[in-house]
């Protein structure tokens, strides 16, 4: 299925900045379940837009805007391909654990078997392991479906509960958080088990009969776990999800903090206003002719000339739900 | 002048031999030959004599500005950097060994680095422990997969050695990152010239004066190739850094500018210098500021001190930084116990300098005997240098080791311990009389993709307090003039046209 994806990002400042550095993941990656066919970056002020593969493998765009401006917007503009994946079978035999370890000692997965900044080991989250009883009784891709719906059951979607920068602790006390939230718990629960799990920036293409409880105008974050002799598969715990054809992948990372959509610093003492607009449709239908944006959330980066401001996690508006 | 075999000159008289090698006395305490002169002249020297050199040293440190901070007291400010008088001298052979040992861990080190930063063959292979790598601090995962230029990560080190008591050179630890003091090398010996002008031309002492010129060469090797006249400068993070005399010193002596970050620009992911004239490009940065600060957007968001956007005109190949991002992982302080075997695993080589036994706190059962010896070893962190955060086991209070206990149990893999070793002692001028000090070396080795240099000698580091094994300038160390001797083959050859010239 071919989407058309728009993502508005628009910064204002309450004084003139200059010197702004941005760095975008934002286009869609390539691989053998999903094409980007064209991807387009611009903003405004121009900019002359350099890109780079992170270490990663994620497409980065960069840009610079040196003179004084007070307003930034980028616009992002994506036509996707995505298939189906593969259909999973019912489960795995009970010596996928074992092959599974013949794979994670042979290559390199060391990142995304430990913990990460936002995947850290808490009490909290012992006791919530516990609960699930997250173990290896059960082979891998069972023992994946039951965290990924025990996640969902036992967490109520509550958008503006927790922070873009919050720790998993928050939404596993409150018991209630987006996207972003589920996923690091689950990568957290899941790499306890010696399973390589990473985080996954990007979008869902919401259809009112499905009943998504993600947010639809909104960038999407979900997980992705290594299965022997069956690869990476994706779980969206927000949804109760088998990542398939309505996902569509833009960056992968250990957590957030490898993947936000934008990170970016500048020279000034101003107070930036962030809004968001994102839409998914298919490329068969035409272009919406409003878009909406998020509510405008100021963000507290001041910084006094001629210190550098930073953007990065203060984005709270970015937060993936 | 020979020696009486009982006793020693008055001007001897407090120097004791201890378990330490001695520089200049043998165990019998007769002077070794490449000391004898030294030795002779110290005996001809009267003490005031030698008093009012030592004021005349310090007063040309003063006059020159030569100071720097110590962190971490209340009272750390400036201060000048302590010289003592007397040079520590090294014969041709001796270095001979220090020179290819050098040459040899610096290539392997580099080696390793560029291993890491691309495919990890060492890892796969299990030569090295992959936790190792991604448990270091200084570890850049963001370095994976780039380019640096010419494959060179570690332009300059500066390699810490000791003398054991069997009288070898043993590397205690590597600098990969931004080493410094070389400024004190350059200076000690202008300061030695003129303090002991006779005795400095009579002994064949190996010049060192050409340091600025070798590293000035090794940074334009890093220059775009066919640059006919790269633009590069010195990246300092300011006044009030321990280092900025020498930041000064260096950029001074090769011509270039010396810049903060806030001199710098970032545009399309190309790095300009603002000057009076206009935006200029930069091509090549000696930067001596750490990775972490180095720039604000890739790394730390609150850093002051660097360039947005830095790594990016790195990544794109605009820009050359010596050292590269990402060195750290290499003179990490646990790494240090594998390279012997890195060396061996990249250059099929067995190392020429020994390492100094080490103990991995990460490791079960060799924790477990620090803990069981903390009285006996010298604890440091993994990830820190300057001899902060250090335990000395054998001059700690029991507090102290209680202290390190926890904090061992705390994080195992930021600590490593190494038995005191007994570092060797040269001849000090303490208020007029002669008497032993322990001390170092850190030669400076400058790595391009063509030739290493090391200037002969380097900087000796002195533990000014009687019994001292602390040296590090951070924890009140001084230094002293090192003296690398000509081969005296050539020498006789050299005096030899000299004469007859005159």
């Amino acid at each position: 299925m071919h989407y058309t994806i728009r993502h508005i990002t628009r910064f204002h400042y309450t004084h003139p900045v200059s010197e702004s550095l941005t760095e975008a993941r934002m286009q869609p990656i390539t691989d053998a379940n999903q094409r980007c066919l064209n991807f387009e970056l611009s903003t405004s002020p121009e900019a002359r837009i350099m890109s780079y593969r992170d270490h990663l493998g994620n497409i980065v765009h960069n840009f610079d805007i040196p003179g004084h401006h007070s307003k930034l917007t980028i616009t992002a503009k994506a036509l996707v391909d995505v298939q189906d994946p593969a259909p999973l079978p019912d489960s795995l035999p009970i010596s996928a654990w074992k092959e599974l370890d013949s794979i994670v000692s042979r290559d390199d997965f060391y990142e995304i078997l430990v913990p990460s900044p936002f995947t850290q080991a808490t009490p909290l989250l012992a006791e919530f392991t516990r609960e699930l009883a997250v173990g290896r009784d059960d082979d891998p891709l069972t023992l994946l479906h039951r965290i990924n719906s025990g996640i969902f059951q036992r967490f109520d979607y509550a958008p503006q509960t927790t922070r873009v920068d919050s720790p998993i602790d928050d939404a596993l006390r409150a018991r209630k958080g987006v996207c972003q939230d589920f996923s690091h718990i689950m990568i957290a629960l899941v790499r306890q088990v010696g399973i390589p799990c990473r985080y996954v920036s990007g979008y869902l293409f919401h259809r009112t009969e499905d009943h998504d409880r993600s947010a639809a105008d909104s960038s999407h974050a979900w997980v992705e776990a290594l299965l022997p002799g069956i690869g990476w598969v994706g779980f969206d715990p927000t949804n109760n999800l088998v990542a398939g054809g309505r996902h569509i992948r833009v960056a992968v990372g250990c957590d957030y903090a490898d993947v936000p959509p934008t990170r970016g610093v500048f020279k000034g003492q101003a107070k930036s206003e962030l809004s968001v607009a994102v839409s998914v449709l298919p490329s068969t239908e035409p272009a919406p002719t409003q878009m909406n944006y998020s509510p405008i959330l100021s963000i507290g980066s001041h910084g006094a000339e001629p210190d550098w401001a930073s953007e990065e996690f203060a984005q709270q508006i970015q937060q993936q739900q | 002048m020979t020696l009486p075999a009982t006793g020693l000159p008055e001007r001897f008289a407090a120097y004791e031999l201890g378990a330490a090698y001695d520089e200049m006395f043998t165990p019998e305490m007769r002077p070794r030959a490449h000391y004898q002169t030294l030795y002779e002249s110290l005996l001809e020297l009267p003490p005031e004599e030698m008093r009012r050199r030592q004021e005349a040293a310090d007063l040309s440190f003063l006059n020159q500005g030569i100071t720097f901070t110590v962190y971490g007291r209340d009272e750390g400010t400036e201060r000048i950097f302590p010289f003592d008088l007397l040079p520590r001298i090294i014969t041709h052979a001796e270095w001979d060994t220090v020179e290819r040992g050098l040459t040899q861990r610096i290539t392997a080190l580099n080696l390793f680095l560029k291993d890491l930063y691309h495919h990890g063959k060492i890892l796969s292979d299990g030569v090295v422990p992959r936790e190792l790598i991604y448990t270091c601090k200084h570890f850049r995962r963001d370095m994976r997969g780039l380019q640096v230029r010419r494959d060179i990560y570690v332009s300059v080190a500066g390699i810490d050695l000791i003398r054991t008591p069997d009288g070898s050179f043993a590397v205690l630890e590597d600098n990969l990152r931004v080493p410094s003091g070389v400024s004190y090398m350059l200076v000690n010996r202008q300061v030695i010239m003129r303090v002991f002008p006779h005795l400095f031309r009579n002994y064949g002492v190996r010049p060192i004066d050409h340091y600025s010129q070798a590293l000035l060469a090794t940074l334009r090797a890093l220059a775009p190739d066919n640059h006919p006249d790269p633009n590069i400068v010195v990246l300092t993070p300011g006044v009030y850094n321990s280092a900025y005399f020498e930041h000064a010193f260096l950029a001074r002596q090769m011509g270039l500018e010396l810049v903060e970050g806030r001199d710098l620009l970032l545009h399309d992911n190309v790095v300009y210098m603002r000057t009076t004239a206009g935006l200029k490009r930069v091509d090549v940065i000696y930067r001596r500021i750490d990775d972490d600060f180095v720039d604000p957007l890739a790394f730390r968001p609150d850093s002051m001190l660097g360039v947005a956007g830095l790594f990016n005109a790195y990544r794109a190949g605009n820009v050359a930084l010596a050292n590269a991002i990402g060195t750290g992982v290499a003179d990490d302080k646990a790494m240090y116990a594998y390279v012997p075997k890195i060396i061996k695993y990249y250059l099929g080589e067995d190392a020429i300098l020994q390492n100094v036994d080490t103990y991995l706190c990460g490791d079960d059962s060799q924790r477990a005997y620090v803990l069981a010896n903390l009285d006996k070893m010298v604890v440091k962190p993994v990830g820190e240098s300057g001899g902060y955060g250090m335990l000395i086991g054998p001059h700690s209070t029991r507090k102290q080791q209680e202290e390190f206990r926890h904090l061992i149990s705390a994080t195992p893999r930021n600590y490593i311990a190494q038995p005191t070793v007994q570092l060797s002692c040269a001849p000090c001028s303490v208020d007029g009389s002669v008497e032993p000090r322990h001390i170092d070396l850190r030669p400076y080795v400058l790595h391009s993709a063509e030739r290493t240099t090391i200037v002969p000698g380097g900087l000796t580091r002195v533990a000014l307090t009687k019994g001292s094994l602390v040296v590090n300038s951070s924890q009140g160390g001084g230094s002293k003039d090192t003296w690398v001797l000509f081969d005296p083959r050539d020498r006789i050859d050299g005096e030899t046209s000299r004469r007859s010239f005159l």
